[in-house]
């Protein structure tokens, strides 16, 4: 029992540090705007002009055991 | 939006289908998705007067799985009409219809079952009828949305409220959303008491007397909550990451009120029986990637899932878009998924020896609860133009986007059979057309 509360301890520090690395580490990407136009193009948008990924969606929802962690708006040239 | 109540629903499809229910035909329902058309042009026409920007949205797709046997057809079209009244407010209004008819067993028994499974199939057609309303309002790096829809057919009735915010941080490079959905459905079944042992209650035989003051139906409650965090990310001008993980909490009538399960080597049956909650997380990570000499996007991503049911599913998926003239690209994808099987499920209930699964409180037919993997390979080709400055397209329009998009999928079922034989509706077409303009 000690055993297993170590272990998931250990994993849950693993992943915080991990998560924290990414967090800091995301600080430093700095894509200034005059650099984002192939950021900007659709084809890198992760929900871009989805209506044929919404169809499919709906269809693997009703076939699978399994549903979320989808793509959500994000990308693209951040000129809002 | 992503966390919509309405994307959880339990009973899809298949499974929604009301056996005996009137038949619909295309006609009428192609009458009635024309009607809400017009009433939502009417609806948003005087905002549209003053509009700076509106669009339109028309899609329908066409789900195709076929069988010697049952079979299953869904068409599913949609219109969306967004309109901005000024520049930080969206106003979106939609019409959406699920038109399903086909065959399916209405009783599941499996390898040791001593009943006929193969011929309790039966015909069944409803639709689905969902409306939609939501605004979006925009102000400098954050936005919030929420939309309310009402979906209802002769079985089911949802109630799906959403709403997310979503920010930008770090120049821009870093955008965050946060997402909820509730949702208060009603599904019909028939009218047990819930203290009746779960063994004698009896699976619904047709929709009639659903949702009125028949006293042979009730309507049971199911609650649903979506919570949804999404992490986008850029690193570079030809990188981009996104996270987003994902938790529902479902309670309520989780299973089919039509299918039956052998629960007993006499060949006794019980309506299905599942749990009555469930709590699902999930964590999808993917890249996208620009790669110049090829001038095409790559996007590869994983997803974990894991609910209290005991299923753990992964998926892997590749897509690759890039543009075969400047006004048309092409779209190809690949996806990968496996799952293990829910706690509870068996192929076989009867009490002999089944290759899996325990037996006892809870007994399914669901094949979605099985241990399978599947395989999907597909695509599209999406066409816009745009108009220079100054100049319509056609005369009206902004732009102009038009796409295709088909899908094949293949499902491996690894222990789920019909009385011993493996269903053969397990191959699964998927047609789509988009058409939208901005005006």
């Amino acid at each position: 029992m000690k055993h297993l509360q170590s272990s998931a301890l250990l994993k849950f520090l693993g992943l915080s540090l991990a998560a924290s690395i990414l967090a800091a580490s995301a600080g430093c990407a700095t894509v200034r705007p005059e650099q984002r136009a192939i950021l900007a193009d659709p084809t890198m948008r992760f929900d871009a002009e989805s209506a044929d990924q919404a169809a499919l969606e709906h269809v693997l929802d009703n076939r699978e055991g399994s549903t979320g962690g989808g793509s959500v708006r994000g990308g693209g040239c951040g000129c809002n | 939006m992503n966390v919509l109540g309405s994307r959880l629903l339990p009973i899809r499809g298949r499974e929604a289908g009301s056996r005996l229910a009137p038949p619909v035909g295309a006609r009428p329902a192609l009458r009635r998705w024309l009607g809400a058309l017009c009433g939502l042009s009417v609806a948003f026409g005087g905002a549209l007067a003053r509009a700076q920007v509106a669009s339109l949205d028309l899609n329908s797709a066409l789900f195709v799985e076929p069988s010697k046997r049952s079979g299953l057809t869904v068409l599913n079209p949609s219109a969306t009409l967004s309109v901005m009244p000024n520049n930080w407010l969206t106003v979106k209004g939609g019409y959406e219809a699920d038109i399903v008819s086909g065959a399916s067993e209405s009783l599941k028994g499996g390898r040791l079952s001593n009943v006929d499974i193969v011929s309790s199939a039966t015909n069944f057609s409803d639709t689905r009828h969902a409306l939609t309303g939501g605004f979006a309002i925009t102000r400098a790096s954050t936005y919030l949305r929420g939309s309310y829809t009402y979906g209802t057919e002769h079985d089911y009735r949802s109630n799906a409220f959403a709403v997310s915010a979503g920010s930008d941080f770090l120049q821009k490079n870093t955008q965050i959303e946060l997402s909820y959905g509730r949702g208060f459905d009603q599904v019909c079944t028939t009218a047990y008491a819930t203290s009746d042992p779960a063994s004698s209650r009896l699976a619904l035989d047709s929709s009639q007397g659903c949702f009125t003051d028949d006293k042979k139906r009730a309507s049971r409650e199911i609650s649903l909550n979506n919570f949804q965090v999404g992490w986008t990310q850029t690193w570079t001008p030809v990188f981009a990451t996104q996270v987003v993980l994902s938790a529902a909490l479902q309670n309520g009538f989780l299973g089919n009120p039509y299918r039956s399960v052998v629960i007993a080597s006499a060949g006794d049956q019980a309506l299905e029986n599942h749990p009555e909650n469930r709590a699902r997380g999930a964590v999808g990570v993917r890249g996208k990637y620009y790669v110049r000499s090829l001038e095409t996007a790559f996007s590869a991503g994983a997803r974990l899932y894991r609910d209290t049911w005991d299923i753990f599913g992964q998926t892997y998926e590749v897509d690759a878009e890039r543009y075969m003239l400047p006004w048309l690209r092409v779209l190809v994808r690949g996806r990968y998924y496996t799952q293990t099987k829910a706690l509870f499920w068996s192929d076989d209930y009867t009490g002999g020896e089944p290759q899996t699964g325990p037996r006892g409180q809870y007994w399914s037919g669901d094949r979605e609860l099985s241990p399978l993997s599947s395989y999907l390979i597909g695509g599209r080709v999406l066409a816009k133009r745009e108009g220079r400055p100054g100049e319509r397209v056609f005369g009206l329009f902004l732009s102009v986007s038009g796409s295709v998009g088909f899908d094949l999928l293949k499902t491996n079922l690894r222990d789920f059979t019909l009385g011993g034989r493996a269903p053969d509706d397990t191959l699964a077409m998927l047609w789509s057309l988009g058409l939208r303009g901005e005006f």
